[in-house]
């Protein structure tokens, strides 16, 4: 990897599903530098799950380019897998495995295995306070609990670039917290991290940079202060982001 | 490797760890066997041991009626009835009894039916012998039918009502003979008063040997085992069908599909430890029907399954037949976007595999358009195979077209599902 180059790079990307003809992602470009939180937000149906999902390999583009590393998913699809870490907004687990079990398998994926598998492991479980649960099927964890090995799924192997759709969603204050918490400690070792949310509060805090997206459009983008430092109208990133899309109810 | 293991474990942990689809997977497969056999086993001995009841109203009182009353009683394939509560059946009530459907058949043999034939014969012997007077044969000429009334329930299987009438020909066309003999005899008797008149003795002057053709020394005696065994185990063995993409379509719903999918190298990979345990399940289902022919089934009066010595070449085509239920499992449960959709969509396609393949009637009676169609299912070819080795003493060459039918069937299968998961990537 190049000095200064974007962790991601995304160029006049534009995603039309098939059978629309209104475009979900609609030219936009971006760069996101390594050691970034950088947000994505948006009201439901903006873009954001269809950008995340071609920056995750899950879908190819109408048109335009992405960039991971310097790598695009046509040449080198196995390895930006190997280096990114996905936490998806649905519990994506297996409820009749145990955390263990989920996690070892998992790690067994991203080609970890031995003593650094469990090792690992057992740190993380230590970290989000489920250690003493481990043994437990998914199916019997409460919510909370359920989005924190959620999480650990997708940063055992250590990625340089994690996506994060939603990763405090529905949970209570403890667990946000924690998750957070642990996630700032993830960037700061070196990950950069891609989020999501509707928490505009959260987000404000939490992110170094943000994009808003609405209609498959890049309205603005920034650091949250300078965006409200900018926009004298505006209180807060909430205000700045129900102003700037609207206060019409959105369907996906 | 570590991580097709990773797989293969996970996909183990999650199949034994579901009690309730692990137990349907195999209960319901051997209940199927059981209950199947046990049924066509009657239809294979042609009704017999059925002991089905049948009303007699017998008009005649002669030769006729009593001919036909003792065949019937003799066959042991029915039970005649001939009254209802102490009073005598007359036509009218055995027509109301099988038509609200308490009797299958009902015989109604006419009043004077034996003098009818008996007038029949003597009139052919009196054409045949004009010249001459003979005292125990009466001059008639004329020849008058004989309407024997068969009322037949509605329900009635055509196989069944076929079964009876070809009894009932064959009592009275003996009766005929018997007659014609007798009088005939009376005829040759007055014609050479020195000769004395012969006895009618019944005799077989033909008889049929029924030999099962085979290319070897093979001793396996076709019967409702040997054919029921292959023919519900491949069934049962394909409906591994739905619980394959039962699984498939949960993973996507849980979100566990999506994850895998950001994973290096594994989709491919998890979807070759799922038919690597769908298998091995589909293995061990076969391996329990055999069991239950070569146990349970003599234990409740069938005959024991012969498996034959080619024991090889049975494995392998159980496991062709394995992957190329487990290829449309995931065929399936990739295409399909929903249980309901998957379900029924399996079940109904296997039925139809099953019924183009010979399971319920055989190809070799159905239309010329469906035998040509029968062609096509994965069943017919499982089942072309099984009966090989079951029932021709069949070895690996023999049920080698059969076993690259069906693993062609499962590479098409598996290329449809990776060709739709491309498709959907770009959508």
């Amino acid at each position: 990897m190049q000095e200064n180059q974007p962790i991601i790079e995304i160029k006049h990307l534009t995603k039309i599903y098939r059978g629309s003809n209104k475009p979900a992602i609609n030219n936009i470009s971006l760069d996101i530098q390594p050691g970034e939180i950088y947000g994505l937000l948006g009201p439901n149906g903006a873009g954001k799950t269809t950008t995340i999902s071609i920056l995750c390999g899950l879908f190819d583009p109408t048109a335009g380019n992405v960039f991971i590393d310097g790598m695009d998913y046509t040449h080198s699809s196995e390895k930006i897998k190997s280096i990114i870490g996905v936490v998806p907004q649905d519990i994506a687990l297996y409820p009749s495995l145990t955390a263990k079990e989920n996690l070892t398998f998992f790690g067994h994926l991203y080609g970890l295995k031995g003593k650094n598998l469990s090792n690992r492991i057992n740190e993380c479980l230590e970290l989000f306070g489920l250690e003493k649960t481990a043994n437990r099927k998914i199916k019997t964890y409460s919510g909370g609990m359920k989005r924190r090995i959620n999480l650990i799924a997708g940063i055992l192997h250590k990625p340089k670039l994690i996506f994060l759709d939603e990763p405090t969603v529905g949970v209570d204050v403890q667990s946000r917290n924690v998750i957070l918490e642990h996630l700032r400690n993830i960037n700061k070792e070196g990950a950069t991290l891609i989020y999501t949310s509707h928490y505009m509060e959260e987000a404000e805090n939490f992110c170094t940079r943000v994009a808003i997206i609405d209609e498959g459009n890049i309205i603005t983008e920034g650091r949250p202060k300078d965006l409200i430092k900018n926009n004298k109208e505006y209180k807060d990133l909430e205000s700045m982001f129900l102003h700037l899309t609207g206060k019409a109810l959105r369907d996906e | 490797m570590l991580r097709l293991l990773s797989s293969i474990y996970k996909e183990f942990l999650v199949l034994i760890r579901d009690r309730a689809g692990l137990a349907i997977l195999f209960l319901m497969p051997l209940v199927l066997i059981l209950i199947m056999t046990l049924i066509q086993d009657a239809t294979f001995k042609t009704v017999k041991d059925a002991n089905i009841s049948m009303i007699l109203v017998n008009n005649d009182r002669d030769s006729l009626g009593e001919a036909i009353r003792k065949g019937l009683i003799e066959s042991d394939f029915f039970e005649i009835v001939e009254e209802f509560d102490g009073v005598k059946i007359t036509e009218e009530m055995a027509k109301e009894a099988v038509a609200q459907g308490k009797f299958k058949i009902g015989i109604i043999i006419p009043e004077r039916a034996t003098e009818a034939i008996r007038g029949n014969v003597n009139a052919l012997i009196n054409k045949s012998f004009k010249t001459f007077d003979i005292p125990g044969v009466k001059k008639r000429t004329k020849k008058s039918t004989v309407n024997i009334i068969i009322y037949i329930d509605p329900a009635t299987s055509y196989s069944f009502k076929n079964s009876v009438m070809s009894s009932l020909k064959e009592f009275t066309s003996q009766l005929e003979i018997k007659m014609f003999f007798k009088n005939f005899s009376l005829a040759l008797a007055e014609m050479f008063p020195d000769q004395k008149a012969v006895e009618f003795e019944s005799f077989e002057t033909i008889k049929y040997q029924e030999i099962y053709a085979s290319t070897t020394n093979s001793e396996i005696l076709p019967n409702s085992v040997q054919h029921n065994v292959p023919a519900w185990t491949m069934f049962a063995m394909f409906f591994i069908v739905l619980p394959l993409a039962g699984n498939i379509i949960k993973e996507r719903d849980e979100g566990s599909a999506f994850r895998l999918k950001t994973m290096p190298g594994s989709y491919v990979t998890v979807m070759f430890s799922k038919i690597f345990i769908f298998l091995v399940v589909s293995f061990l289902q076969f391996l329990l029907m055999l069991m239950v022919g070569l146990y349970i089934l003599p234990a409740m009066g069938l005959p024991q399954l012969e498996i034959g010595p080619h024991k090889i070449a049975l494995a392998l085509l159980a496991i062709s037949s394995g992957l190329a239920a487990t290829g449309l499992g995931v065929a399936i449960g990739t295409i399909a976007t929903t249980h309901e959709q998957s379900s029924t969509f399996g079940a109904v396609l296997i039925i139809i595999f099953a019924a183009l393949g010979g399971i319920w009637v055989p190809i070799y009676v159905m239309p010329h358009t469906m035998r040509i169609f029968s062609q096509f299912s994965p069943l017919n070819w499982g089942l072309s195979g099984f009966y090989d080795i079951f029932l021709r003493n069949g070895n690996l060459l023999t049920v080698l077209p059969e076993m690259m039918k069906l693993l062609f069937f499962f590479a098409v299968m598996l290329m449809i599902a990776i060709g739709y998961n491309k498709i959907h990537r770009s959508k």
